[in-house]
């Protein structure tokens, strides 16, 4: 433990470091891991995690509950989410309200991300559905989509940007 | 040649099943729809992600040895002067921190240096009751009519970088970082971790019945 002024000038003591430190990286974990389904990538993730952690140092250190440094967490990681995506596209903070707001925190390592994008593909038409699955769910290539379609390369990858643009209009309620 | 839209989304796609980072060039904004949902597709792929062991290591040895400044009470801070926070783990950061200490009842007006007033529609245009998005030049503000009145709060949330959008369910401003809410007039709602108020915008109505912000 360690002590420091409080506001009114009297000495309290302060949770050992390491505590605060333990705290913050098993929600760190889930902001990983909710930055992970949002950018896709294990580098980015990373890069924007450490941000977020940086950016809360400040917070964690309070003595905060849990469930409050999770939502300071989460919103930092909207925010600079937000940021990441603004910056690279050009996008608004109004623009990412639902991939950003939507999403709520939660406790454990939800298959909210796979949940969302089976969501997605079943409201696509067959032929978008089935490159989308093929692309990334199997991990085919074009060629290999392209055979298992019977079309060419250039045609799948046509429909591939079809059918992403498809979904990204998909609405999914609650 | 001008990389085609479908070119450029394999491009990344491709990048992305590799487990590369989103390299995104000029022009890819054109697909950006696309673009975010193939990285969604990419995640699900993947399934659920904990960090890696070493990256949560380099993470836990920086939360460890951040500058105790970083972790200062607002006691500490003052004390110790902002200058003293400079070398922190970032000025804007200590700011905000003192700022978070302080959240204020009202929000600072802003005064641009060079400002003026820019015109941003008929008073008939803003619906009573509402609040609407308007610019001016550089500063966004959002304009709440009561009656013949109008009343203008800045379109950025006060704690983070997000910008803020009309809940007309709620009659309130949403922040999307937060999911919080603020009044028209600005003050921060909710008691879970208290929030400053929005900064004012300074807004008039003109003898012809015209909304003005002053803006630069």
């Amino acid at each position: 433990m360690t002590s420091e002024l409080n506001d009114s000038g009297e000495v309290v003591e302060l949770p050992a470091a390491s505590n605060a430190v333990d705290i913050a990286l098993d929600e760190l974990e889930m902001v990983y891991a909710f930055i992970y389904a949002r950018v896709g990538n294990r580098a980015d993730a990373e890069d924007l995690t450490q941000q977020v952690a940086l950016k809360a140092i400040p917070r964690l250190r309070q003595g905060a509950p849990p469930s409050a440094i999770r939502g300071y967490l989460f919103a930092t990681a909207r925010s600079v989410l937000g940021g990441f995506w603004s910056t690279r596209l050009g996008l608004s903070e109004s623009e990412l309200h639902e991939d950003l707001v939507m999403a709520k925190p939660t406790s454990g390592y939800s298959q909210e991300s796979a949940d969302r994008a089976a969501l997605i593909l079943a409201a696509l038409s067959d032929n978008y559905r089935r490159v989308l699955e093929l692309r990334f769910l199997h991990g085919y290539s074009l060629k290999e989509v392209a055979a298992e379609m019977r079309s060419t390369v250039g045609a799948v990858k046509v429909m591939q940007l079809r059918a992403l643009r498809a979904a990204a209009k998909v609405r999914l309620d609650g | 040649m001008a990389e085609t839209p479908e070119n450029r989304v394999e491009r990344i796609v491709s990048g992305l099943l590799r487990g590369r980072r989103l390299k995104l060039r000029g022009g890819d904004a054109e697909a950006k729809d696309a673009i975010i949902m193939a990285a969604r597709l990419a995640a699900a792929r993947q399934g659920p992600q904990r960090m890696n062991p070493t990256f949560r290591q380099r993470l836990a040895r920086e939360l460890e040895t951040a500058p105790r400044e970083g972790w200062l009470t607002r006691r500490a801070a003052l004390v110790a002067g902002v200058g003293a926070l400079a070398g922190a783990v970032g000025g804007g950061l200590a700011v905000r921190g003192l700022q978070e200490a302080h959240p204020s009842a009202a929000g600072r007006v802003i005064r641009p240096t060079n400002g003026q007033w820019m015109d941003v529609g008929a008073l008939a245009d803003f619906p009573p009751g509402g609040a609407r998005l308007v610019k001016a030049g550089s500063v966004g503000a959002f304009v709440y009519r009561s009656g013949d009145q109008v009343s203008a709060v800045s379109s950025m949330c006060s704690d983070l970088p997000c910008e803020l959008w009309w809940d007309g369910s709620k009659s309130l401003l949403a922040c999307p970082c937060h999911n919080r809410n603020f009044t028209p007039q600005g003050s921060s709602i909710g008691d879970q971790y208290p929030l400053p108020s929005l900064d004012i915008v300074d807004v008039r109505v003109t003898a012809a019945g015209r909304v003005e912000v002053l803006g630069v």
